[in-house]
């Protein structure tokens, strides 16, 4: 009996060691071995014309040391220093994590001065804690930056999605801060850096450590974006805190030197808050965190006319020479239904051109019951409805492309006759996004060609509209807007442009379906269910620069409301020059 | 003494065990050679004192005090739940300041005195009153031990105790009605006698989760066991010791270290140096039962070599995963004064009884 147990701890040991021997010394390498990151600055953010929008701040943190234990002494003596800022168990759960998983703790995040002085008179008491060194994202405080940049979180299953398969080193990130949004999003991988590593070899208590190798970091890329800050700045200030959304492009390369959304929050006020205040800024009723810029989704209204003369004159549906009587209604026999317009007794005799700087609805919605459905949805197609239009804006929504399959999706119908009528006036389906609203202000200023905008990586993508359109053609329709603005007959006179030379179409979206002006007051009233303002143009007109788009949600009047805020901030703009 | 070729052969496998003992613990606890030479020093004059003392003193004197000795250590077994030390959540040590004791290693070698002593009064003739009579006293007197709690010690009690009973004669109907016994008895005695503690060591040797922290010891042993290859990583080159991954590897788990740095080869070695001790110990018992007309002295003989080859072989397939972690100790190995303590005196009583050095 002796003999076979004998035998068989033989036979045991043979299989342990030379069979399993290779296999099992590798796990001793696994307990042994360890390593952790040493993350680098995350890259600065600067504006074009050279203001720091984003930068890494050194900050001081209390935090678990991996090399020591934290005695039961140690653990009491810190929670009550900090009565009011550490609770006892969460200080032993944050404790026996650390211990868990091995990794350091933050127990106090951005230690101030004063808690630091009081951490280190008793540092010698409190084994197991030290002080590290981080970094803190801290933004340049105006709002105006907020929803351009994005903001930092800590990365959970979403942001691993989206940076997948992109994501560089996911183990890395873990518990760490992404960017959540806007240009810290996109262009997270460049501006993280590449992080190092430090290999060290450790027990089984993790109270010894010894460095073994060590691999460099690399500090992250430095970004410049097309952002100009105070054309920025102005347009916020000039919202002066109603709702809507400026953005402007510049038509040399197609940059976008201003994107604002208001109202809006400073980035660091933002990354301070506690869940609660940040559960208040999702449920506040005018969506500070919501980008209007790239997401808001608006009808055009008036200033989608030029965009569809230029369709209508491409496939000869009109030309500058028609005219029709404008009574100040149109009547769509084959439905019986009478559209009103927008001002009573309507504009009398009405050719193209009067049709543009007067805003006539009958001339338009008369020219899109003959807009054929194909034609219609490839012209959408090719102005970028339904595509993305910027690769560094994040998040963004793109202008619904109005076809047969939308609405089957929206109403389970295909799109008929009468539903031209409203999108012939940018009104019904018809939504842009401020954004998309500005391109179109740009294709019209650079006669059809055209590229996509961006704010840091530039793509070759010229695009072209409506080859058929002669020279003369585009410089009617360019007289046209410049005559919105000049002409005293113009829905934009009031803006005074003066000599800014300016170009453009102003326009009012109806927030709710109404059919008379009597209607009309009865809701004005309420204020959230006034109209929309907008305002898109271009400047100097004969040589365009700059294209803008204004919209003032609930600010009734494009020429009054939006239009003087786009001269201003054109006016900014082109002074630089 | 005589130096014939088998007791040289004893003799020195058994100082090779003793030498390669006190280098493992001297490799494991810390890098100081005078705690090595200590060590070292105390195994070998407790062995020689035990064994000259217990030359000196006849047998059968000793053997006269069998069943006071045996009432003494189960006393001490009892006062240790009064004054003991209590670590792991079990009471097993008596402080005496310069050392510490676990009374309960000891009751192996007492209740034998005590069987001895009550048996030789029958003339080793067994009737059915004197089998139950021990086989109750045995089972009874490891109550105590079992409910300190310390299972592996109170189980290993038991199973010696019953060898012993076994090399004494006692018919084999009792042992494998014991057998039958004890395979139905397991069930409730899981279910309503262990603690969770050590329904943990035992889950933890039949689950594949390798989350329970005993199957982590498991692990980190085997771990220990498998990185020693063929030829071992070289003496004080335990990486699992000096990184602290295995635990108790100065006691229950030091074979591991043991076999991480001396290889297949060094156990191999130790294996066939045990295989050489015991069994030319036996051998040598065979002739001296066939020259004396008193048993006692075989018995004791046989008894306290089985015990030290169990023990060691328990140990081993404990530390390689091959039955449950109930923390026993290896002989000449195990840091410890208890069970250093018990092997000696083990070994002196098998040298006084063979006649070995006279």
């Amino acid at each position: 009996m002796f003999l076979s147990i004998l035998a068989l701890v033989g036979t045991r040991f043979f299989y342990l060691q030379i069979i399993k021997g290779s296999e099992l010394k590798e796990l001793r390498e696994q307990n042994i071995n360890a390593f952790e990151y040493i993350y680098p600055k995350r890259g600065r953010i600067l504006s074009r014309d050279g203001v720091v929008l984003a930068e890494d701040r050194k900050i001081f943190s209390l935090a678990t040391d991996l090399d020591q234990k934290p005695s039961e002494v140690s653990i009491e003596i810190l929670s009550n220093l900090f009565p009011k800022k550490i609770k006892l168990e969460d200080l032993k759960e944050k404790v026996s994590n650390s211990l868990t998983y091995r990794r350091s703790e933050v127990i106090l995040e951005k230690i101030t001065q004063e808690d630091l002085a009081k951490y280190l008179v008793r540092g010698s008491e409190l084994r197991g804690f030290s002080v590290i060194e981080g970094y803190e994202r801290e933004y340049n405080d105006h709002p105006s930056i907020f929803h351009v940049l994005g903001h930092m979180g800590y990365i959970n299953s979403t942001d691993v999605r989206y940076f997948s398969p992109r994501i560089d080193n996911y183990d890395a990130k873990l518990w760490r801060k992404v960017g959540k949004s806007g240009i810290e999003r996109v262009y997270e991988n460049e501006l993280q850096g590449q992080h190092g590593k430090k290999y060290f070899q450790r027990n089984a208590r993790g109270d010894r450590r010894v460095t073994t190798d060590i691999s460099p970091f690399q500090e992250g890329k430095e970004l410049y974006i097309s952002i100009d800050f105070q054309a920025q700045k102005l347009a916020y200030e000039l919202m002066d805190e109603r709702k809507g959304s400026v953005v402007v492009i510049d038509l040399n390369d197609f940059s976008i030197p201003v994107a604002i959304s208001t109202p809006s929050i400073s980035a660091n006020d933002l990354r301070d808050i506690s869940s609660a205040q940040y559960q208040d800024l999702l449920n506040d009723s005018s969506r500070p965190l919501f980008n209007r810029a790239f997401m808001g989704l608006y009808p055009p209204a008036s200033t989608i006319k030029p965009l569809l003369t230029v369709f209508a004159l491409n496939n000869g549906y009109t030309d500058w020479n028609e005219t029709i009587f404008d009574d100040g209604f149109f009547r769509f026999e084959e439905e019986e239904r009478v559209f009103n317009a927008w001002r009573e007794g309507g504009h009398g005799l009405t050719d193209l051109r009067k049709a543009l700087v007067e805003s006539s609805n009958p001339f338009f919605m008369n020219l899109s019951v003959k807009y054929e459905k194909d034609l219609f949805v490839e012209f959408l197609k090719s102005s970028s409805f339904g595509s993305k239009l910027c690769e560094d804006c994040y998040p963004h929504q793109f202008s619904p492309l109005i076809d047969d399959s939308w609405k089957y999706k929206n109403f389970g119908k295909e799109l008929y006759k009468g539903d031209f009528i409203n999108l012939g006036v940018g009104q019904g389906y018809m939504l842009t996004t401020p954004l998309h609203l500005s391109l179109i202000s740009g294709i019209l200023a650079k006669k059809g060609n055209y590229q996509l905008p961006f704010m840091v990586t530039k793509k070759n993508n010229s695009l072209t509209l409506a080859e058929n359109l002669t020279e003369d053609d585009w410089s009617k329709l360019n007289e046209s807007l410049i005559d919105v603005i000049y002409s005293p007959n113009g829905t934009g006179y009031r803006i005074n442009a003066g000599d800014l030379m300016l170009a453009g179409k102003s326009g009012t979206a109806q927030v709710v379906d109404i059919n008379s002006r009597e209607e009309y007051d009865e809701v004005r009233g309420n204020e959230l269910l006034r109209d929309h303002a907008i305002f898109i143009g271009y400047a100097p007109h004969d040589n365009p620069r700059y294209s803008i788009a204004v919209i003032v949600e609930n600010g009734e009047s494009g020429g009054r409301v939006a239009g003087p805020i786009a001269k201003k901030v054109l006016e900014e703009l082109l002074d630089d020059i | 003494m005589i130096f014939n070729l088998r007791n040289t052969i004893i003799l020195f496998s058994l100082v090779t065990i003793i030498l390669m003992g006190s280098l493992t613990i001297y490799s494991v606890t810390s890098i100081d050679v005078n705690y090595f030479l200590r060590f070292l020093l105390i195994n070998i004059i407790v062995i020689l004192a035990v064994a000259l003392l217990f030359n000196q003193i006849n047998l059968n004197r000793i053997l006269s005090f069998g069943w006071i000795l045996f009432m003494g250590n189960i006393l001490l077994v009892l006062s240790v739940e009064i004054f003991g030390n209590e670590i792991n959540g079990s009471k097993r040590w008596l402080d005496f300041g310069f050392l510490s004791l676990q009374p309960s290693e000891f009751m192996k070698i007492t209740f034998a005195l005590f069987v001895i002593q009550y048996l030789r009064f029958y003339s080793f003739q067994f009737t059915r009153f004197r089998t139950l009579f021990l086989l109750t006293i045995l089972f009874l007197s490891a109550l105590p031990i079992i409910v300190q709690p310390d299972l592996g010690t109170g189980l290993v009690y038991i199973l010696m105790g019953l060898m012993f009973l076994f090399i004494c004669g006692v018919n084999r109907i009792y042992f494998i009605g014991m057998a039958i016994f004890a395979v139905m008895l397991s069930p409730i005695i899981y279910s309503f006698g262990l603690t969770t503690y050590q329904k943990g060591r035992i889950i933890s040797w039949f689950s594949s989760d390798q989350d329970l922290s005993e199957k982590w010891n498991i692990l980190q042993s085997e771990i220990s066991i498998g990185s020693g290859g063929l030829a071992g990583e070289g003496f004080l080159n335990s990486k699992q010791n000096e990184f602290n991954f295995l635990p108790e590897a100065d006691t229950d788990f030091i074979f591991s270290i043991y076999a991480e740095q001396f290889g297949f080869l060094g156990v191999l070695i130790l294996l066939i140096m045990l295989a050489c001790f015991i069994g030319l110990t036996t051998l040598l018992s065979m002739t001296e039962k066939r020259l004396t007309s008193d048993l006692s002295p075989y018995y004791i003989g046989t008894y306290c070599t089985l015990v030290i080859g169990f023990s060691f072989l328990l140990n081993i397939l404990m530390v390689s995963g091959m039955i449950p972690v109930v923390g026993l100790p290896l002989p000449f190995f195990t840091k410890g004064g208890s069970s250093l303590l018990c092997f000696s005196i083990m070994l002196g009583l098998i040298f006084t009884s063979r006649g070995f050095l006279r």
